[in-house]
């Protein structure tokens, strides 16, 4: 099977948003620190990725890597894909019961009920662009750390918000002038990603350390139009790889030099 | 069914301060310990919160704030969550919630005081281990006047 690693890029995009920069304000993780990945849990990560080769020199098979970008300040990717739409119907569903409640009390100050009903409809964001961006789910409410509604009366500013997630809308750089990487977005059923995601095949023939970029939307709510719009804002970061022709390790043996405990026939 | 009235008995709205356990599963299931395998992330880092992506994270905080903890398994196949926050409950109370609708938690508190550092430990759920796996190390929650 094809060994699938797995980079997590983690961004504080409040932060982000208001230096104008990721730098600093960026995590990457990755799932190779077994083989020799360094710097963890910082921004200057290099991916190790050793050459797909057995302890004999035989070729065993390619090496795959997959980008995961999320927002640090946000709901966790781990709730439903639905989550937001969710919220945002169950929102309304609220509205309409209350309104039913309302005619059906008479006596009912209309206006004061009327006003604190609007008052817990939140506040609504359009996308400007939802075209294979993924991680983007349009027209949802704007949602607190909580996962609750958030109302905003003010064209200034919305007083909390879970943050948008990234989203990773190219790969360049050295590692791919070199035909190091082939990256691409896929789309995928994988829900937590909302089904699309950057992928790329790595030629692990040509050791050494690599740099490439990763060309990254955040979304900026701004109002607009007369609402609010997650508006996208390009920022770029750069990270690397180092690709050796070190064999690969197996992570439940720790084997490396050696054969994996594989039984043979007549064998206990 | 009655409108749930949220909105009515919540404090005035501030943005909490949000810390992410990323946890390499397999790693802390392969060793047994969280040590090597945890980092600690939060968004204070502009008010001075240090340490930040290590084990060791110190959040700057002020009394009055509002503390967010949530997890992050760094392989979305693999299952973590957090089963206790370990804290010093005159420092900072702290609870277990539910997003609305699903059963992903999280955990929010709330700081006492402006003056001092409390250490917390966080207990996590990991895979399907029965048994919650604890950090080695404390992290801090650092208070204003220190």
């Amino acid at each position: 099977m094809t060994q699938q690693l797995a980079i997590i890029v983690l961004i504080d995009v409040a932060a982000a948003l208001k230096a104008r920069t990721l730098k600093d304000n960026t995590y990457l993780f990755d799932n190779m620190k077994l083989q020799g990945s360094e710097n963890e849990g910082t921004g200057d990560l290099v991916t190790a990725i050793n050459g797909s080769y057995w302890f004999d020199g035989s070729q065993a098979e390619e090496q795959v890597m997959n980008w995961l970008p999320y927002a640090l300040g946000a709901i966790p990717p781990t709730v439903p894909r639905s989550f937001y739409s969710d919220r945002t119907r169950d929102s309304d569903q609220e509205a309409l019961a209350a309104l039913t409640k309302i005619a059906a009390t008479p006596g009912t100050n209309i206006v004061a009920e009327l006003d604190r009903i609007k008052q817990r409809l939140g506040t609504r964001a359009s996308v400007k662009s939802v075209h294979r961006a993924g991680h983007v789910r349009p027209g949802h409410k704007i949602l607190d750390l909580r996962g609750e509604i958030v109302p905003s009366d003010s064209r200034d500013d919305i007083p909390e918000l879970s943050n948008a997630a990234p989203v990773i809308t190219g790969i360049t750089g050295e590692a791919v002038d070199k035909q190091i990487i082939y990256p691409a977005q896929y789309g995928s059923p994988d829900l937590v990603t909302d089904g699309w995601y950057w992928s790329a095949s790595v030629d692990t023939s040509r050791p050494g350390i690599y740099v490439y970029t990763m060309e990254i939307h955040l979304r900026e709510p701004v109002w607009k139009h007369g609402g609010w719009l997650w508006e996208p804002v390009r920022m770029t970061f750069t990270s690397k790889i180092k690709v050796t022709s070190l064999p690969k390790r197996n992570g439940f043996t720790q084997a490396d030099v050696g054969l994996l405990p594989l039984s043979c026939p007549g064998t206990p | 069914m009655e409108p749930k009235d949220t909105q009515d008995h919540e404090p005035p709205r501030q943005q909490p301060i949000s810390i992410r356990a990323v946890i390499d599963v397999v790693g802390a299931l392969a060793t047994g310990s969280l040590s090597g395998n945890l980092y600690l992330l939060d968004t204070n880092r502009a008010n001075g919160s240090t340490g930040i992506g290590t084990e060791s994270l110190r959040t700057r905080v002020r009394k009055g704030d509002q503390v967010l903890w949530t997890a992050l398994p760094l392989e979305c196949e693999a299952f973590a969550s957090i089963e206790d926050i370990v804290v010093d409950k005159e420092f900072c109370m702290v609870e277990s919630r539910t997003y609305p609708g699903t059963d992903v938690s999280y955990w929010i508190g709330t700081v006492k005081r402006d003056t001092e550092i409390a250490t917390y430990y966080i207990k996590f759920k990991l895979g399907t281990r029965m048994e919650a796996m604890t950090t080695a190390s404390p992290a801090f929650l650092v208070g204003a006047a220190t």
